[in-house]
């Protein structure tokens, strides 16, 4: 069996081989490939490195660290190796490069350069979560990001143990956040059936990188990747129906896959194909099917309701998710605040704005009288009188205690929130919608037979007045039966709904 | 995976036409009334799958109960499918024009009409010349679930011809809405009974949480499915989450939900599954004093029940994986919403078998969290009796001892594992302080585990993110207080808070605060729009962050970066 995949089997520590989400800055992730190396790579006599514009990061010093560990930069000779590594168009000539060095070169047996710790610079190393993936992952389509996934799946009843069909992998942001909400344990063998993501996508490319990705996180058995065009081919792997109970669709025309999503054979548009005897739908027979549609013009939507509708989905259902991230900071408003960025320093409240007039209109007569001191009476006194104006420093500080917390910027000024400066939006129209399963006649009078009715002896739910005034009747009687008894037999009598009935309900 | 068809004595959500959800528990031979809409037998449901829609029959001759009829998807879509061939023709519906003698149209200046006005549309009970009487009768008769009663309405509508396409929809929605009888069945799952709680029935009760919300939490504090238990181990492993939850309950169903703790396992019956076997799947079912819901079960099931495994009284009780440890306030924790899950929290003695949570969900205070010596459960140590002296006692008093001897093992495996950290997330949804939660979680989670806290309101939320702010921060490195002086990492985690430092800054990343919501919008040709009004409130706030070990010593970070020189003056 492959690795199990840190998304889902939780580890104290970082480990080679392992998908490490850095921090690098707010807001800046950036996803990593732990690698043990054993000589130099890439010229770094420290083995593999991440560099940074925060630091240079030797993998050996991210290695059998617990998760979320802030590390130190290393000082690492990034100027001998050459010019700026460039990314992936110089990927293959360096891998060479290098590994010419471990060939011809004795340093490539030597112990790997034990990396020394940097002045400066730290970054963090998070434990990959599918919201972190999200965030970081490279970029193949547009992306289905946090806000929408996690309703979705909360929507179409994505639990441990189901099995869902994603179409449209795109950059595969979904598939991590199924894949987790799926998880219920690796299948031991062929025959074990677990919760699985049956994914599909239509473009070559992004398949193939897609599957890459996979195997990488350690994926392989819990996603089931397919490169296919579902409009014509449908959704069964191999034949073999997924069995799904859930079903999320990222296509630019949902409409024209859905007829493949039913119990029956059907054409598009709701009419019954002609028998085929190794049909099988790919959708579980025993249970109800919830299906998400994402899509982010009207008009898509209008024609995947209608199909759906058509196809007798019920309970169908739009919606559309707008998320806000929040920015929280101190706003800092006072005279005494210093004019610097983050600061305003006007008047932060009206008694402030007066003592300001105040003090300014006071400097004002003092420069007047000065002014015809120096007019009238010309002499070394007049300096003397300019010494006395009211020095600014020696202002009283103002109400809001500014002053005791200069020392503290992280105290001053009044906590404030407001939206980030750049809005998502809009990202999709979420269509829901559910496909019960069929129920026949035959299994209708199994279920009577079984379950036979024309004995009911109580009433639950909405009660009229006069079963209301039975209820309490027969209640009362059993109560003071129970006093004479001394049993509480009698109060099991009582069947209670928990909404209909709020008189009685305690809950 | 949850169940997929109506068990007896389960729980289920039934939506009446008027889009009002009654929840309501399946008590097999019983008659389920829905007011208005008819009352059918509850048997008639019982192992039916869910979603279906019924339409409540007329009773057939010499039968004392109506049937049901399963009304196909199809035809409860034909209103919505056959307004799309009738667009067309509704187009050409002139809603402008006024008609012939109209007295009152609203004209613009150039005296071109622009809306004609629909007071006839509003004055419905003079046009509709059948009256109160008479639809009581119709209403009685019920014929076929009330279509004939509104076929009739429609009829004796006297404006009926000078309705628009569009309106004459909607007029047949609205007396759909009232006298249709029908219903559908809905499995009560965390998303359901989210909705019902919010819109229905209490919405402070689970702190005004939307769907949104639990999603955004469940994900963020990355709960899923952790791990099955590995053969020998002794200590906690694997995925553990730490909750706090103020919402009777439904923060923690739904984790469960997410982690496959919420809905018990049903065995799988094999092809013969027979009555008394299918009786005896809901043994988990108790007698609820504190609703007063009854369990009518057959007495044949108290027979051959499974007996419970007989284990010491100080043996592990609980899960040392994909477990739920619940911090409370009180002496017991509020999760009454569970009951709807068929666990019965305050009963410490369920049959077998047991519900997963029973085993778990593993609840502690903040007491036997933060000074478990001064918590009497805790302190004071198990009883021992030899084993002759407990022969001699009688019944009673030797369940009581082993009762006691469980509380006190089971209150120990809590506590300590709880005391010793090293969980794999933290959700909370509390009306406590987040700071004061925040304070004392931290140091229990693991490196790298997410944080994600739900507040209906955002003030709690921009005082905590404050905590964590960028000068904060940098502050607590370069400049650290008079207290933290000499202390080691450890004596740092669990950091006592001062004013200027209320949680110790350096044990969180990627604080962020965020809200969502769902706007829905009707979608019908032609006529696509958000719905006119929503539930108002709270609109809900998530933190998230990350717990991060800091680095030990004085570290300073690299890059661009303005250095603000505090000045006075």
């Amino acid at each position: 069996m492959t690795k199990p995949s840190t998304f889902l089997v939780l580890g104290d520590k970082t480990s080679a081989g392992t998908l490490a989400i850095i921090s690098l800055s707010r807001d800046n992730f950036l996803p990593l490939t732990l690698e043990k190396s054993t000589g130099a790579v890439d010229g770094y006599l420290e083995g593999a490195t991440l560099n940074t514009r925060f630091g240079s990061y030797p993998h050996s010093t991210l290695l059998d660290v617990p998760w979320g560990s802030q590390v130190r930069a290393s000082n690492v000779d990034t100027g001998s190796r050459g010019k700026k590594r460039r990314r992936d168009a110089t990927d293959e000539d360096t891998l060479i490069a290098s590994q010419d060095d471990d060939d011809d070169s004795t340093a490539a047996n030597a112990p790997v350069k034990k990396a020394v710790t940097a002045p400066s610079g730290f970054i963090y190393v998070l434990r990959p979560t599918p919201e972190l993936w999200t965030t970081s992952l490279p970029h193949r389509t547009q992306v289905v990001y946090t806000p929408d996934y996690s309703y979705i799946l909360h929507r179409i009843r994505a639990r441990p143990g189901t099995r869902i069909i994603e179409a449209g992998a795109g950059s595969g942001s979904f598939t991590h956040a199924s894949v987790r909400a799926v998880y219920n344990g690796y299948p031991r063998d062929a025959d074990d059936v677990k919760g699985k993501v049956f994914s599909f996508e239509f473009n070559e490319s992004r398949y193939e990188k897609m599957q890459v990705e996979i195997g990488h996180h350690g994926l392989d058995d819990l996603v089931k990747l397919t490169h296919r065009d579902v409009y014509n081919d449908g959704f069964n792997v191999n034949g073999e129906s997924p069995n799904a109970t859930a079903v999320f669709l990222d296509l630019p025309a949902p409409w024209e896959a859905l007829h493949h999503l039913s119990r029956r054979k059907l054409q598009k548009g709701g009419e019954e194909a002609e028998e085929d005897s190794n049909w099988v739908s790919p959708l579980d027979p025993k249970q109800s099917v919830h299906i998400c549609t994402f899509s982010p013009c009207i008009e898509q939507v209008t024609r995947t309701v209608t199909e759906l509708r058509t196809l007798g989905w019920v309970d169908v259902d739009m919606v559309e998710i707008s998320n806000q991230k929040i920015n929280i900071s101190r706003e800092k408003v006072g005279v005494n605040y210093p004019t610097e960025k983050g600061y305003n320093s006007s008047p932060a409240d009206v008694l402030e704005a007066v003592t300001k007039l105040k003090s300014l209109a006071e400097r004002n007569k003092d420069t007047q009288r000065v002014q015809a001191l120096q007019t009238g009476a010309e002499g070394p006194d007049s300096e003397m009188d300019l010494d006395s104006t009211p020095n600014r420093e020696n202002q009283p500080s103002n109400s809001n205690g500014a002053v005791d917390d200069m020392e503290k910027p992280w105290m001053q000024g009044r906590l404030v929130h407001r939206p980030e400066s750049e809005l998502k939006t809009h990202t999709s129209y979420l269509v829901f919608a559910i496909l019960p399963c069929e129920w026949d006649e035959e299994a209708e009078a199994a279920a009577m037979a079984k379950w036979p009715c024309g004995n009911e002896k109580k009433t639950i739910g909405n009660l009229d007045k006069q079963a209301r005034k039975e209820e309490k009747r027969k209640m009362l009687e059993g109560k003071s039966k129970k006093q004479k008894k001394g049993s509480d037999t009698q109060t099991t009598q009582v069947v209670v709904s928990a909404v209909a009935t709020p008189t009685t309900d305690t809950a | 995976m949850s169940r997929n068809t109506v068990q007896p004595n389960g729980w289920v959500a039934i939506r009446l036409p008027s889009e009002v959800t009654r929840v309501l528990q399946v008590v097999p031979n019983t008659t389920i009334s829905l007011g208005k809409y008819g009352s059918f037998p509850s048997n008639l449901i019982i192992e039916r799958p869910y979603h279906l829609t019924y339409e409540i029959q007329d009773k057939r001759e010499g039968e004392s109960f109506p049937r049901l009829r399963v009304v196909p998807g199809t035809e409860l879509n034909a209103d919505k499918l056959a307004d799309v061939s009738a667009t067309e023709s509704a187009e050409g519906d002139d809603v402008i024009e006024p008609a012939n003698g109209e007295e009152l149209t609203l004209v613009d200046e150039s005296g071109k009409v622009v809306a004609r006005s629909n007071r006839e549309v509003i004055d419905e009970s003079a046009r509709q010349t059948l009256t109160m009487a008479e639809i009581d009768q119709l209403k009685r008769e019920g014929a076929s679930a009330g279509k004939e009663l509104i076929a009739k309405l429609m009829l004796s509508h006297t404006a009926i011809d000078q309705k628009t396409a569009y309106s004459l929809a909607k007029y047949k929605l609205l007396k759909e809405r009232k006298y249709m009888r029908r219903f559908t069945v809905l499995p009560l799952d965390v998303a359901q009974l989210g909705q019902w709680m919010l819109v229905e029935r209490d919405a402070s009760k689970v702190m005004e949480m939307r769907q949104e919300m639990i999603g955004l939490l469940g994900c963020w504090a990355d709960v899923h499915f952790g791990g099955l238990p590995i053969e020998g181990a002794q200590s906690p492993h694997g995925g553990r989450w730490l909750a706090v939850d103020d919402t009777g309950g439904l923060l923690v169903a739904a984790m469960a939900e997410r982690m496959g703790l919420l809905h018990a396992e049903t065995p799988e019956e094999e092809g013969a599954s027979t009555d008394a076997a299918q009786q005896e799947q809901n043994p988990e079912l108790q007698p609820n004093e504190e609703a007063g819901t009854a369990v009518t079960e057959p007495a044949k099931a108290q027979r051959n029940r499974p007996k419970r495994p007989r284990k010491d009284d100080l043996d592990d009780h609980y899960a040392l994986t994909n477990s739920i440890t619940l911090i409370h306030a009180n002496s017991q924790p509020n999760l009454s919403l569970l009951r709807h899950f068929d666990y019965d929290f305050s009963d410490p003695n369920p049959p077998y078998p047991y519900h997963p949570l029973f085993t778990n969900l593993l609840p502690i205070s903040w007491l036997q969290l933060l000074d478990p010596e001064a918590d009497p459960t805790y302190a004071e140590p198990a009883p021992e009796v030899d084993s002759e002296t407990l022969a001699s006692w009688k019944t009673n008093r030797r369940a009581n001892y082993h009762r006691k001897r469980r509380r006190w093992a089971r209150t120990r495996q809590i506590v300590d594992a709880t005391r010793a950290g090293g969980f794999s997330g933290l959700a909370v949804a509390s009306t406590m302080d987040p700071i004061s939660v925040l304070r004392h979680a931290l140091p229990l989670l693991a490196g790298g585990a997410p944080v994600a806290i739900y507040s209906p309101t955002i003030e709690p939320l921009t005082q905590l993110a404050d905590c964590f702010s960028i000068s904060r921060r940098g502050a607590w490195v370069s400049n650290p207080p008079a207290e933290a002086e000499g202390k080691t990492t450890t004596e740092l985690e669990n950091w006592a808070g001062t004013p200027d430092f209320p949680i110790n800054p350096s044990l969180l990343i990627g604080a962020q605060v965020q809200t969502s919501r769902a706007r829905r919008w009707q979608v019908l040709p032609g006529r696509t729009h958000p719905f006119m009004t929503e539930r108002g409130g709270a609109v809900g706030f998530v933190f998230t962050g990350w717990r991060a070990i800091p680095a030990e010593g004085n570290i300073m970070a690299r890059g661009k970066f303005q250095r603000k020189k505090p000045k006075t003056g």
